[in-house]
């Protein structure tokens, strides 16, 4: 039984290398069997070379006899002493590819075989043919694959991976009534190498806003500034280890400076080299930090010390089907295990079919730790702004949506005529 | 156990030779990464980490001038509601003058995966004809996997598209809780001779305050149906008609209908509107409209009728972006309400590591004719639920960013989370 299978299989082998390779031997080209595929037409111009062997190298093409049918010249020209020599490929693009022209060269290793010398020599023409095949229709079934593992820190680099970056911006705006504007600045220093990662930053803003309301004017400002630094060593590909260390001053949380140092250890369940596919990560941190306030809190504290853990949980998927993620974080005082929270959190974009999509997401916290809120409470205006953070035991948000889209599949043309419907700016902080 | 040793002495002697002799004859992989192609990608909508991982056979700067290869990917939306990636390769200093243009699109439907993956393949494939010109490239295969059939069926929508799409956001706290839901349905027909887009949509919000036991409630909604129509003529000018049906809470309309026949010419021919366009839009509008509640200049309905011109320049360039309008119009029944808006934003890449932005905007209004008669309350006001009168408005945002230190980015390292490092980025679609 096995060895009908294997024979069928080679018979099989043998019928699709014939299908593949219409011409194999060098007899003069037979006529397309199958559909005109559209494939590119190519004219190899070296004069004596095995035709027959590129064909069955570059089946994606259609090499043709002739340079007028052809949309793209390849002009082969050997260098050099016979049996050692080098080859400069010259492509050109002809009539809708005119002036995609293109030089490459290759040079055998000395000691190459002859058989090597051509495969290499088919292997660049590949390379360079590459640009025009991804504008015609076989494209699609072409894989364009690197050998090779390679450290991305083999380069010469003279700064050693550290990149400096100062940064500043500023924005304002007003109408008649209403007036706001912000300011924001920068500095951070960051080394990321696969075995360590350093990232540190300084930063400031201060933001104003202004409202007329006739008779009453109602002006406003909040300030924050901070450093925050970030050391992790990795561990091997599953484990990472590494350290927290940040300074904040915030009008919003109620703080006037703030210190926190705090180790860490993070696990994750897939190996990190997959971590733009999926990644499920642990992470667990002990810190302590040590707080003046801005104004007496609700327990009656203005300065405290306290040590605080969390343990957190990442999920993330991205695959063809769509995406999904999940967070989960939990964290606690140690002085007072009562003072704690519970943050769940996830998103998932599915592709139910063809033309529908579905999205949903959602997050709650359950808040039991908000021991910096000032006892003066905020006041009315600054609760319609949210520019306080104010008392809750809970927080959430839920959000879902649904596309369907049916009609022409060969939609792909662009019409900028009167616009494309309104440009889009974001800005982000 | 001697011999063992012995002979896992030999083997490790003869492997070391080995290593020795492939090292002289051909380099090792990490040699040959420092003489990689490199790569500047400038793109705003890309998934740079799975870039950075799949390809891996070229190093990544950070500045433009330090690269051998800019690329700078554009995008489009087009008639389906996909986008047309335009990846434009500029070769730079030693590999200057080979240039190529390849595109990518994507559907409305297609998951973020599949979008990246696209992005790679067309990626990968420019790449190949700079690659070709590096040691490296005889480590890059290209396959080849043909279909056993193909050719799509015909399109018997006839470039028709219909879309709809739902979505909801909830999100709360023990003194807040905020409440939006929108819903629209669209159907477009784009060809390069003609444009047709009809749409639907319907939007409602609602946000609620608890303060010190007093409810403020806040709500908006609005609807809006509308209709375009364009047709070519030539590669510089277009001709169509605008129809609108709306209502809205915020501007105190009821309900208004509008009809705009307009006629726009472009500077450069519309094949280049992917990189620069100045384009001029004239336009005709009668407006009958029916108020909420009577405007403060007494009127419950009306007609009117106005015309505006407007003045539109993008380019997208190596060295940065531009993108500045400016758009006036009056009432026919009275000249002096009228209304004149500017609009600019200038990112610009310098030299070596340094960036700078402006954005600015302002408009001078002078007809607001659907405010309402009556003083908004104060919640109205400050939660800005209604309009308000006001002559003028502005926004102005200023800022740079100066980078130096390492030129290379190729280090992908996800360890303890990719935390961006703050501050203020703009993206412009």
């Amino acid at each position: 039984m096995n060895k009908h299978v294997s024979a069928a299989a080679a018979l099989l082998v043998a019928l699709v290398a014939l299908a593949v390779l219409p011409s194999g031997a060098q007899t003069p080209p037979a006529k397309p069997a199958g559909p005109p595929q559209a494939l590119l037409k190519v004219f190899l111009d070296w004069p004596g070379a095995d035709i027959g062997f590129f064909r069955a190298e570059i089946p994606f093409v259609e090499f043709v006899p002739v340079l007028g049918e052809a949309l793209v010249r390849a002009l082969v020209t050997p260098q050099g002493p016979p049996g050692n020599e080098s080859f400069a490929v010259e492509f050109s693009g002809l009539k809708e590819f005119q002036g995609d022209d293109n030089t490459l060269t290759y040079a055998p290793a000395p000691g190459d075989k002859p058989e090597d010398v051509s495969k290499g020599l088919a292997g660049l023409i590949k390379i360079g043919l590459m640009r025009y095949v991804a504008k015609t229709p076989a494209a699609k079934f072409v894989s364009v694959n690197f050998q090779d593992l390679v450290k991305p820190t083999s380069v010469v680099d003279k700064w050693d991976f550290w990149v400096f970056n100062l940064s500043a911006s500023s924005f304002l705006m007003g109408e008649t009534q209403y007036k706001d504007s912000s300011y924001y600045g920068s500095f951070s220093a960051s080394r990321v190498t696969p075995e360590l990662k350093i990232r540190t930053s300084v930063y400031g803003n201060l933001s104003k806003s202004w409202f007329d309301f006739g008779d009453d004017i109602y002006e406003s400002s909040s300030h924050g500034y901070g450093f925050s630094g970030l050391v992790v060593k990795s561990l091997g590909k599953h484990w990472s280890a590494g350290a927290f260390l940040s300074v904040e001053s915030s009008t919003y949380s109620n703080l006037k400076f703030s210190v926190t140092a705090a180790p860490a250890v993070e696990y994750n369940l897939f190996p990190y080299s997959e971590s733009t596919k999926r990644q499920f990560r642990v992470l667990y941190r002990i810190g302590y930090t040590g707080t003046r306030y801005n104004e007496e809190t609700v327990y009656f504290k203005t300065t405290e010390s306290l040590l605080r853990e969390s343990l957190s949980f990442a999920y993330e998927v991205k695959r063809p089907w769509g995406m999904a993620s999940l967070n989960l974080v939990g964290s606690n005082y140690i002085h007072d295990f009562s003072k704690n929270r519970i943050e769940l959190g996830g998103e998932v974009s599915f592709r139910v079919w063809r033309g529908l999509s579905f999205e949903v997401g959602g997050s709650y916290a359950k808040i039991r730790d908000q021991i910096a809120l000032p006892r003066g409470g905020a006041s009315y205006e600054e609760v319609l702004l949210r520019q306080r953070q104010l008392a809750t035991g809970y927080q959430y948000s839920f959000s879902v949506g649904l596309n369907f889209t049916f009609g022409s599949t060969r939609s792909n043309v662009v019409n900028p005529r009167f616009g494309n419907g309104g440009q889009s700016i974001s800005i982000s902080m | 156990m001697r011999r063992h040793l012995g002979i896992i002495f030999v083997l490790a002697l003869s492997f070391s030779s080995l290593a020795a002799a492939l090292s002289q004859d051909q380099p090792s992989i990490d040699e040959l990464k420092k003489t990689a192609v490199k790569v500047y990608l400038d793109c705003d909508s890309c998934d740079v980490e799975y870039i950075k991982t799949e390809i891996t056979f070229v190093n990544y700067v950070r500045d433009r001038l330090e690269a051998q290869v800019h690329i700078l990917i554009t995008t489009q939306t087009t008639g389906g509601g996909g986008r047309e990636y335009t990846l434009n390769f500029m070769g730079q200093n030693d590999l200057k003058g080979t240039n190529d243009i390849q595109k990518y699109f994507s559907t409305t439907t297609d998951t973020s995966d599949d979008i990246r993956r696209g992005l790679v393949k067309a990626l990968k494939m420019g790449l190949l004809s700079y690659v070709g010109k590096t040691p490296i490239a005889r480590r890059i295969t290209v396959a080849y996997l043909p279909p056993d059939k193909a050719g799509p069926g015909r399109d018997h929508w006839n470039f028709w598209v219909f879309s709809l799409t739902g979505s909801g956001y909830f999100s709360g706290e023990k003194s807040y809780k905020d409440q939006n839901a929108d819903f629209s349905f669209s159907a477009n027909r784009v060809t390069p001779a003609t444009k047709v887009r009809l749409g639907l949509s319907l939007d409602t919000s609602k946000t609620k305050y608890d303060i010190e036991d007093e409810i403020v409630t806040g709500t908006k909604s609005s609807w809006d149906g509308s209709g375009l129509f364009v047709k070519s003529l030539g590669e510089h000018w277009s001709a169509g008609v605008f129809l609108e049906a709306g209502s809205s809470l915020y501007s105190n309309i009821d309900l208004g209908l509008s009809a705009a026949p307009a006629l726009e010419y472009n500077a450069f021919p519309y094949s280049q509107s992917t990189r620069r366009q100045l384009r001029f839009l004239y336009k005709l509008t009668v407006n009958p409209v029916k108020y909420r509640e009577e405007t403060i200049y007494g009127k419950t309905r009306e007609t009117l009728f106005q015309e505006s011109l407007s003045a539109t320049l993008d380019l997208r360039e190596k060295w940065g972006t531009v993108s500045v309008s400016a758009s006036g119009s009056h009432y026919f029944h009275d000249f002096s309400k009228n209304q004149l808006d500017l609009f600019g934003i200038i990112n610009l890449n310098l030299y070596k590591g340094l960036s700078v932005f402006v954005l600015y905007g302002r408009s001078w209004i002078h007809d607001q004719l659907s405010l309402l008669g009556r003083e908004p309350t104060f919640e109205e006001q400050l939660l800005r639920l209604r309009e308000l009168p006001r002559t003028s408005d502005y926004f102005v945002s200023i800022g740079f960013q100066f980078t130096f230190g390492s030129i290379f980015t190729n280090v992908i390292n996800p360890r303890f989370g990719s935390s961006g490092s703050g501050g203020m980025s703009i993206h412009i679609n």
